[in-house]
C-alpha cells in the first residue's frame, strides 16, 4: 500500500512540475486565440514608460530589467482585418487611442491588459499613441499601423 | 466544559514557576491524532502549497513585472506575510514549517521518499538517509546566519516586494540552497541554521498558543529507544534534531509531526495553552539579537512604508531611483541600529536596571539574556500591527491575481478587473493601537515574569524592571506615533 502510496506521492509532484507550465502554454498558445473567430488578427501591444514605447515583445519579470525591448513602430496590416489588440502595461498608467479612428482613449493601467477591437476597413497609415502623459518619454509612445489596401480601395 | 481535561499542573513548576494550564489536543480530537499520524501527512499538506509555489515561480520569471498584479507579489508580501505573522505563528507555532515547501525538493533528495519511511542506519538515526550526511559545524549551529540573512533580505525589501523576479529569484535560491545542504549535511540544516524566515518564526514561535510535547517527560527519559529524535520504522529521525525529552520550547519544532508517528510509547501530544506564557527564556545572544532586529526592522518598515519620508522612501527604492548612496546610507543605518543601537539601549537599560536593584549577585549576562523575552511578543505585535493595513489596504489586489494570476490577461473568475479597494483604512489605526498596547502588556508581563525567577524581592525585582520596561514602552509610542500620526 505505501509503495502505491509513494508511486502517487511523486507522480503528482512530477505532473504537477510538467503540467503547470503546459496549462499556462495551452492557454496562451491555444485557448486564447479560438476565444476569437477565425481570422482575426490578435496583437499583444505592451506599453514601457522607461524608454517611452510600444512594443509587441513579452516583457516578463525575467526580461524587465535587462532585456531591451524592440519598438513596435511600425505593424502591418491588411484592409479587412479584424484586428484584436490585447493593451497592457508593464509599469505605470497608459492610455491608448488611436485618433484616425476616433477609437479610444482607453485607460490601460500597470499590470492590465486591455481589449481593443476594429476592423481596418480602409487603407493608410493608423498611428496609435499613449493619450496619458505617462513619463518624461511619453511623447514617444507611438507607433503606426500600415494597412495594405486590396483591389480598388479608398484610404483614409 | 466538564468534559474539557484542562491539565492544571499547578505544582509543577518550571524554573522556578507555575506551569501554566495546557490542554491535550490530540487526547479530545483523536481524529487530529489519527490524521498527523497517517505517513502521508506532511507530503499533502505541503503538495497545494508546492503547486502554488511553483505557480509563484512561474509568475515571477515570466508574468507581469508589475508587482501588484502578480500573484507571487500579492500572495507571498500580502496574504501569506499577513497569515504568517497574525494568524499562523500566535495560534499554531510553526505550522508553516509543516506545509513549507522549500525543503521539500531537499527532502525528497535526503531520503529518496516522499511518504515513505527508510529504516536503515545514517549516523545518528535509525533511518537511511542519502548524501554526505556531514555534520553541521557547531560554531553555526545557532541562528546568526538566520538573524543576518533576514536582515539582508530585509534591506533589499522595496525590490523584494514589489518586484515579481525577484522575489522568484530569492525563493528559488532558498529552494536550491536547501536542496545542497541537504546533499551535504544532515536531516533539516536549512531549517535550522540557514532559513531566513525560521529565524524569526523560531522566535515568535515562543508565544504562540499550541505545543508539542511528551505527555509525560518521564516516560521520555526512561525510553531507551528514543525514536522521536533516532527515527524508527513508523517515523523520520526528528529533522529538526530535537529530543521530546528535553524539549521545553517550541522554538526549533518544526512540527512535522514524524516523533508523533514514531513514538512507541504514543506520548507525544499536541496541547493548548494560553498566549505567551510557557516559553519565556531566550537562550543565547543570537536569539537576543534575532528579537532586537525583528523589533527594529517593524520601526524601519513603518517609518520608510507607513511614513510621510519621501526621502527616506526613495533612499530605500533603489531600483526605481537608482541612488546607490542612498541606499547605502539606509541599509548601513539600519543594520547600525538593528545590530548595535537598538542592542546597546537594551543593555544600557538592563544596567541601569542592575544598578538600581543593587543586583551585584546577578550577572549582567543573564539578566540581559533573559530580560530579552519582553522584546518577543512586543515584537510580534508590532509586526501583526504593521502588516495590519498591508492586509486591509491592499487585500483587494488577490481578487485581481487569483482571476489573472501571472497578469497576462486571463479572467479566470471573472475579477480580474477588480479595482483596488481598500477595505475600512479609517480603522486602521483603530486596530493598530490596541495590537501595539497588546504588545506592551505582554512584554511586561514576560519581564515580571522572568524577573520573578531571578529576584525574589519585589523591590529589587520592579527597580530592574523599571528601566527595560521604560524602553519598551518609548518604543510602544514610537511605533503608536508612526501609526496614527
Amino acid at each position: 500500500m505505501i509503495k502505491w502510496k509513494e508511486a502517487g506521492g511523486v507522480l503528482a509532484v512530477l505532473l504537477t512540475l510538467a503540467g503547470l507550465p503546459a496549462l499556462l502554454w495551452y492557454w496562451q498558445a491555444v485557448a486564447l486565440p479560438h476565444h476569437y473567430p477565425p481570422g482575426t488578427k490578435i496583437i499583444a501591444l505592451t506599453a514601457t514608460a522607461d524608454g517611452g514605447l510600444w512594443t509587441q515583445d513579452r516583457i516578463a519579470g525575467y526580461s524587465y530589467w535587462w532585456r531591451k525591448p524592440t519598438r513596435a513602430e511600425e505593424i502591418p496590416l491588411n484592409q479587412g482585418d479584424h484586428v484584436v489588440l490585447l493593451v497592457s502595461s508593464a509599469d505605470v498608467l497608459h492610455s491608448f487611442a488611436i485618433p484616425l479612428m476616433r477609437l479610444g482613449p482607453v485607460d490601460v493601467p500597470a499590470g492590465h491588459t486591455v481589449e481593443v477591437k476594429f476592423v481596418a476597413d480602409r487603407p493608410g497609415i493608423l498611428t496609435f499613441l499613449c493619450w496619458q502623459v505617462c513619463s518624461p518619454e511619453h511623447n514617444n509612445l507611438r507607433g503606426r499601423f500600415l494597412v495594405k489596401a486590396s483591389a480598388g480601395a479608398e484610404g483614409w | 466544559m466538564a468534559s474539557v481535561n484542562v491539565v492544571q499542573e499547578d505544582r509543577v513548576r518550571l524554573e522556578g514557576l507555575k506551569r501554566p494550564w495546557r490542554f491535550d489536543i490530540f487526547a479530545h480530537w483523536p481524529w487530529l491524532k489519527r490524521l498527523v499520524k497517517m505517513r502521508s501527512f506532511q507530503y499533502l499538506v505541503i503538495l497545494p502549497n508546492l503547486i502554488l509555489f511553483y505557480l509563484f515561480l512561474i509568475a515571477g520569471f515570466f508574468g507581469t513585472p508589475v508587482g501588484n498584479r502578480n500573484i507571487i507579489i500579492v500572495f507571498v508580501w500580502i496574504l501569506w506575510w499577513f497569515l504568517l505573522i497574525a494568524v499562523m505563528v500566535p495560534l499554531g507555532s510553526r505550522i508553516w514549517c509543516t506545509m513549507c515547501p522549500l525543503p521539500f525538493l531537499g527532502d525528497w533528495l535526503q531520503r529518496r521518499a516522499v511518504v515513505k519511511v527508510r529504516s536503515g542506519k545514517s549516523p545518528g538515526t535509525e533511518n537511511q538517509f542519502f548524501g554526505l550526511q556531514k555534520r553541521w559545524p557547531k560554531r553555526l549551529s545557532n541562528i546568526w546566519l538566520q538573524n543576518f540573512g533576514f536582515l539582508t533580505l530585509a534591506t533589499f525589501s522595496a525590490l523584494l516586494v514589489t518586484r515579481p523576479v525577484v522575489s522568484a529569484v530569492v525563493f528559488g535560491t532558498l529552494i536550491l540552497l536547501a536542496a545542497a545542504l541537504a546533499l551535504v549535511y544532515r536531516l533539516r540544516t536549512f531549517c535550522n541554521y540557514v532559513c531566513p524566515i525560521s529565524g524569526f518564526l523560531s522566535l515568535y514561535a515562543m508565544t504562540s498558543v499550541v505545543e508539542l510535547r511528551s505527555a509525560d517527560r518521564d516516560v521520555c527519559l526512561k525510553c531507551k529507544y528514543k525514536s522521536c529524535i533516532r527515527g524508527s520504522e513508523r517515523g523520520w529521525a526528528c529533522p529538526w534534531n530535537v529530543y521530546m525529552g528535553k524539549l521545553d520550547r517550541n522554538n526549533y519544532c518544526g512540527l512535522c509531526f514524524e516523533c508523533v508517528k514514531s513514538c512507541p510509547h504514543d506520548n507525544i501530544s499536541l496541547f493548548a495553552r494560553p498566549f505567551t506564557t510557557s516559553d519565556v527564556a531566550l537562550r543565547g545572544y543570537d536569539e537576543v539579537w534575532k528579537a532586537c532586529i525583528m523589533l527594529t526592522l517593524a520601526f524601519t518598515y513603518s517609518v520608510v512604508l507607513l511614513g510621510p519620508w519621501g526621502r527616506l522612501k526613495d533612499w530605500a527604492n533603489v531600483s526605481e531611483k537608482h541612488n546607490w548612496g542612498g541606499f547605502a546610507v539606509f541599509g548601513a543605518s539600519q543594520a547600525l541600529l538593528a545590530l548595535v543601537i537598538f542592542p546597546a539601549l537594551y543593555y544600557l537599560s538592563v544596567r541601569i536596571g542592575k544598578w538600581l536593584a543593587r543586583a551585584d549577585s546577578i550577572p549582567t549576562k543573564e539578566l540581559f539574556l533573559k530580560y530579552a523575552y519582553m522584546l518577543v511578543p512586543m515584537g510580534l505585535l508590532a509586526w501583526v500591527a504593521f502588516s495590519v493595513p498591508l492586509a486591509m489596504v491592499n487585500g483587494s489586489y488577490i481578487l485581481g491575481v487569483i482571476s489573472d494570476p501571472l497578469g497576462r490577461g486571463m479572467n479566470l473568475f471573472g475579477t480580474a478587473d477588480f479595482p483596488w479597494t481598500p477595505f475600512h483604512p479609517a480603522w486602521v489605526p483603530f486596530l493598530q493601537v490596541p495590537i501595539l498596547l497588546a504588545g506592551l502588556y505582554y512584554g511586561l508581563r514576560g519581564l515580571h515574569k522572568v524577573g520573578r525567577q531571578l529576584f525574589s524581592d519585589p523591590q529589587q525585582l520592579y527597580r530592574s524592571m523599571v528601566p527595560p520596561a521604560a524602553l519598551l514602552l518609548g518604543l510602544t509610542l514610537v511605533l503608536m506615533k508612526l501609526f496614527i500620526g
